[in-house]
């Protein structure tokens, strides 16, 4: 099976492990990731104000890209990039008005009406490979586990792009339970990271950040997964600080999902990628004799 | 667009007489070539370089007596900008160590190594930092990179194309300093063609015995210049570049050693004066006189201004006769003017035809010669073509070449011409093209020795502007090797001199008052004024309006 | 034309870059930041300008469509387009309203090749506007040479600085891009700074041509160019018309010349 692809900037730089452990575990499933062979920023951040049409035409014009190379589908990894994708989607197949706008404004570009689909990848696993055929390929299962499951916004909000119906969702649940783990659940699971606050305003965005950690860890995680370079950010890379400024009372592993699906999968470093997470990640996974 | 109704209706006269031409040229048959001494002739007769008709000797300063074509001799014999009178040249506005005046090729490379060395450099120009004929080098720079090849080869190619009338010791630097300059251009970024194990891509060129035509893409000049301009603005802690601001005139001090310059904002029309403990003259060829009216290849500022003050100032040239023309430049469509047509288009089989259609010529006679032939039928035989803008043209009969190799010949061997004429709406595999010889290369220049130097101490110059090197006749990519090369020799070795201990004594301009002097006892009378800065493209119309310029006030008085 | 199909001898002609007007060639209005001027047909901007008695000081170069002096904005009647072409590359048409653009602001950050390492958070640090890029292509529109500027932008938001070096070596830095960012973005200062990273840094080292360098530098050749210098012309002639010449076909570094005392 073959899937047309769209990896986002941060991939490519500072989250090559949400890349890297993606792309290797879909070839081991049998799936092809074939990526978009010219593409631009997903918009980001600035189509979250949507009354600002100019910020759709990025979006816009990645998924006129995928329409050119013959796709129907198009698969995200980044929480924000299938954000930004899948809402510009639905403004082209259902609001005529800013369609026009939009179309016009791109004129050296094909029309565009909403004719692909835009999918994240726990939905794609889910609808398309399935979890059966996951659990079948699972070497190493993730037993003894506790794995908590970070949403963050982007993937639910608003309802509209939501992966699954907000204040019902169960892919990573089940995402988990075939790779062998243990999911968790918790209150502040869709609770936002902070987001760029933590440029502005880093104070508040800790203190987010470590409500969220210990909300998990009082409901026993023992890691925590999520999909989004920057919840990744807010997540991980400032417990460091937390901890140092007492706001976290212990560091907690956290993983990009497709990392454990890679580790799971029985995928060598190279694929898994934990280089590029904090130490803990690793040292966890050791005192689970998940790696040597 | 493609041709005109009027172009297309001669092109059918071209077509008329091809099916015969085609038949003749399948059985090996030819236009017969001319002997030695109709070559001679001809040349004689025709070649701007040959022919004595619009050259005469110079009538004052350093080289007087000289043979030299009438638009050079003329700006020789030129005047000064300036009443010297009226210059106050105590109140210094600029001050100093090395002065460069050009900003191309040559000029970059001279500032960056002034810089290395410690200098203060000031680098002016009469456009913009990089308009030079550097950035319109398509082919490549030559240099002995390669294990088969060495400066000895470099030498030899270099000095034999140029009929062994080259400067012995400008053509020892350029081929030991080649690679160094290479190696140097490497570690500033540039973009090299390489093989991925990091070798250089080279190849054969017109007169060489070794692969040595290095390149980036086919816009290696530009590169260059890219490369060179953004590192010359890194370094802008000592190295300040000043636009559209040309020097005008030398200025020497009363030890008689060169200290600066004076320089002419064109913007606001002001002049400076700047002192300098050493001034490097890199301010490229001539292009721009249009010798004997012929369309060039050269950047809008190739005037000669170096030249000029340096001559003014009592320093000779070498080789100042000699030009290069390329038999077979563009004549149409005028967006292409100038424009090479490579001689490869020849060697495929197309004809030469006058506006009948007919052959006149051999195709493939050495470039001065079939320039020469061109040119006989257009001013003497009279039956060139005549493009709607005005110019003279002969059909080069591209088409015959797919019809004698075979169908995509043209597109195959002939790529970048073959988008450039598609580009104006014309198929050069199914429609001739229109040629005429174009100025190419200034191949003389201010005299100088292999470090650089002039005969006025202080004084160096780089580059396109300086004569020798290439002799009579330049060979493809030493052009690019000339400017990097001199160009930072110049540098390095002003840098020695400032950093020896240099004292500029009170300034003067009395070469300038003495040329004058010479030029009145020679009879000169109303001499130019020069350095010309830019080539004036009006009508004779529009000219014949501009009342001020026709009663002769000169702005600068 | 027919009036002029040979060309009569006493004739003027167009010299240099000067356009004559031949008898019976057409002219066409265009209009020249608003003004209009008759000039003859097939003429590109630049020498229809001139034609028109315009001396350029600013906007003009090399003439020849690769120095970035003359970049040129222009509409047509009834096309809301902008369209955009060098002066001296670009044909005049009927009703051409136009205007030069010979330089447009853009900021080039301050640093030294040197210092630095081809690293994407590097030119992220020194360009921080290259993340205001939304996408509007109005750069890739704007560009006389057709280099696909937003593919370049984007191969660095996305780290691939070798990527954006490949897309972006056409570039002839007019500052046309830079002039319709909304993103306010200097695109070409960027792919300057993205190419050299890329030749000095990232693209593998000639090491023959070192190797040279060091031979050149211990003084190998010395002896040999003093000597070529004092040879006389019959001895240099001979030596020419003696050299080997390495074969067409022959892969660079692969071929071994018989005479080897000269290398």
């Amino acid at each position: 099976m073959k899937v047309t692809y769209y990896p986002g900037c941060t991939l490519k730089t500072k989250a090559r492990n949400l890349e890297d452990s993606a792309v290797a575990s879909m070839k081991a499933l049998g799936v092809e990731m074939e990526e978009l062979t010219r593409w631009n920023c997903c918009g980001a951040v600035h189509s979250l104000a949507d009354d600002d049409l100019i910020h759709q035409v990025a979006p816009v014009r990645d998924l006129i890209r995928a329409m050119e190379q013959g796709s129907d589908a198009v698969v995200t990894l980044c929480s924000m990039c299938y954000n930004s994708l899948a809402r510009a989607n639905l403004i082209m197949k259902n609001d005529e008005v800013k369609r026009k706008t939009i179309n016009d404004f791109m004129d050296e570009e094909k029309d565009y009406h909403g004719e692909l689909e835009v999918l994240h990848f726990l939905n794609f696993i889910r609808d398309h490979v399935g979890w059966d055929k996951v659990r079948e390929q699972v070497k190493v299962p993730l037993n003894d586990m506790k794995v908590a499951m970070y949403y963050g916004c982007t993937l639910v909000r608003p309802g509209n792009v939501s992966i699954e119906p907000i204040g019902d969702t169960k892919v990573m649940g089940e995402f988990l339970e075939a790779l062998g783990a243990t999911p968790v659940d918790f209150p502040m699971a869709t609770t936002c990271c902070g987001s760029y606050q933590i440029l502005g305003n880093p104070e508040a965005a800790l203190d987010v950040s470590a409500a969220i950690l210990e909300s998990a860890l009082a409901r026993g995680a023992e890691a925590v997964i999520l999909s989004c370079p920057l919840c990744e950010y807010n997540l991980a890379k400032t417990q460091g600080q937390l901890t140092e400024k007492q706001k976290l009372s212990k560091e907690v592993p956290v993983y990009y999902f497709t990392q454990l699906l890679a580790l799971a999968l029985g995928l060598d470093s190279e694929a898994c990628r934990f280089d590029l997470n904090d130490h803990n990640c690793l040292n966890f996974l050791k005192s689970k004799s998940l790696v040597a | 667009m493609g041709y005109t109704p009027e172009l297309k209706e001669l092109i059918k006269r071209v077509e008329a007489t091809r099916p015969k031409r085609l038949e003749m040229a399948r059985k090996g048959e030819n236009f017969p070539a001319l002997t030695l001494e109709e070559r001679a002739v001809v040349l004689e007769k025709f070649h701007p370089d040959y022919q004595k008709e619009g050259r005469r000797p110079v009538k004052t300063g350093p080289d007087k007596g000289l043979v030299l074509p009438e638009e050079v001799a003329m700006l020789l014999e030129s005047r000064s900008m300036l009443r010297p009178e009226h210059v106050k040249l105590d109140k210094v506005d600029f001050d100093t160590d090395v002065l460069v005046i050009g900003a191309g090729g040559a000029g970059n490379s001279a500032a960056l190594l002034a810089a290395d060395a410690g200098c203060k450099v000031i680098m002016v120009t009469k456009l913009r930092h990089g308009d030079a004929n550097t950035m319109m080098a398509e082919g490549g720079i030559q240099a002995a990179v390669h294990e088969c090849d060495s400066p000895f080869y470099h030498y030899m190619d270099t000095i034999g194309g140029g009929h062994f009338t080259n400067q012995p010791d400008l053509v020892a630097t350029l081929s030991h300093d080649a690679p160094l300059s290479i190696n140097w251009l490497e570690g500033l970024g540039m973009m090299f063609n390489k093989h991925p194990d990091g070798r250089l891509v080279s190849r054969h060129f017109g007169g060489s015995s070794r692969k040595r035509m290095n390149s980036a893409g086919d816009m290696t000049g530009a590169e260059i210049m890219r490369v060179l301009r953004d590192e010359a603005r890194s370094r802008s802690d000592q190295i300040s570049t000043i636009e559209f601001t040309p020097a005008v005139e030398l200025l020497i001090d009363e030890e008689g050693k060169c200290g600066g310059a004076i320089l002419y904002n064109m913007e606001t029309r002001e002049f400076f004066i700047c002192r300098a403990k050493a001034t490097i003259i890199a301010t490229g060829g001539n292009g721009r006189l249009h010798i004997k009216g012929f369309a060039c290849t050269n950047h809008y500022g190739a005037t000669m201004d170096g030249v000029v003050l340096c001559y003014r100032a009592g320093v000779g040239t070498t080789c100042m006769w000699s030009t290069q023309y390329h038999p077979t430049g563009v004549s149409y469509p005028e967006q292409n003017v100038g424009l090479l047509i490579t001689e490869k288009v020849r060697g495929l089989g197309a004809h030469v035809l006058n506006v009948e259609g007919e052959q006149f010529c051999f195709p493939l006679e050495p470039r001065d010669v079939e320039s020469a032939e061109i040119i006989k039928e257009a001013l003497e035989v009279g039956k060139a073509v005549l493009t709607p803008t005005g110019r003279y043209g002969v059909w080069l009969d591209s088409p015959m070449i797919d019809m004698l190799h075979g169908e995509g010949t043209v597109r195959r061997e002939l790529p970048a011409k073959f988008i450039q004429f598609e580009r104006h709406g014309i198929d050069i595999s199914k429609e001739p093209m229109l040629v005429y010889p174009t100025l190419h290369y200034q191949n003389g220049g201010i005299a100088i020795d292999g470090d650089c130097r002039t005969v006025i101490p202080g004084l160096y110059s780089a580059g396109e502007c300086t004569g020798g090197v290439h002799g009579e006749n330049r060979l493809m990519g030493n052009s690019l090797q000339d400017v990097i090369t001199f160009g930072r020799r110049a540098g390095i070795v002003a840098a020695q001199y400032v950093n020896s201990g240099v004292e500029v004594k009170k300034l003067t301009m009395d070469h300038v008052v003495k040329y004058e002097k010479e030029l009145a006892e020679a009879g000169v009378e109303n001499p130019v004024v020069a350095p010309i800065l830019l080539p004036d493209y009006s009508t004779d119309e529009v000219a014949s309006r501009r009342l001020l310029q026709v009663q002769g006030m000169l702005e600068a008085e | 034309m027919s009036q002029s199909e040979s060309t009569p001898k006493k004739t003027q002609i167009a010299t240099g870059d000067r356009a004559i007007l031949p008898k019976g060639a057409k002219t066409i209005p265009i209009f020249i930041m608003g003004k209009q001027y008759e000039v003859p047909e097939t003429l590109t901007i630049m020498k229809a300008m001139e034609f028109a008695g315009f001396q350029f000081l600013r906007g003009a170069g090399c003439r020849g469509g690769i120095c970035g002096a003359c970049p040129t904005v222009y509409r047509m009647p009834n096309d809301y387009k902008i369209h955009f072409g060098l002066a001296c590359q670009t044909v005049v048409e009927a009703d051409m309203y136009l205007a030069q653009i010979p330089f447009y602001p853009a900021n080039r950050a301050v640093y030294k090749l040197e210092d630095i390492e081809a690293r994407p958070d590097m030119i992220n640090a020194l360009y921080p506007e290259l993340f205001r890029c939304v996408a509007c292509n109005n750069c890739t529109k704007a560009c006389p040479m057709n280099v696909d500027v937003l593919g370049y932008i984007s191969a660095l938001k996305q780290g691939d600085i070798a990527r954006a070096a490949e897309i972006s070596f056409d570039c002839i830095q007019c500052g046309m891009c830079a002039s319709r960012c909304m993103g306010e973005i200097p695109q070409y200062h960027i792919a300057q700074l993205a190419r050299r990273m890329y030749g000095k840094y990232i693209m593998p080292k000639a090491e023959h041509l070192q190797k040279r360098v060091d031979e050149i530098n211990a003084g190998k050749y010395d002896g040999l160019l003093e000597k070529l210098q004092k040879m006389s012309h019959e001895e240099l002639e001979k030596l020419y018309k003696e050299r080997e010449r390495e074969p067409d076909l022959a892969p660079n570094g692969t071929w071994v010349p018989q005479d080897a005392q000269y290398l």
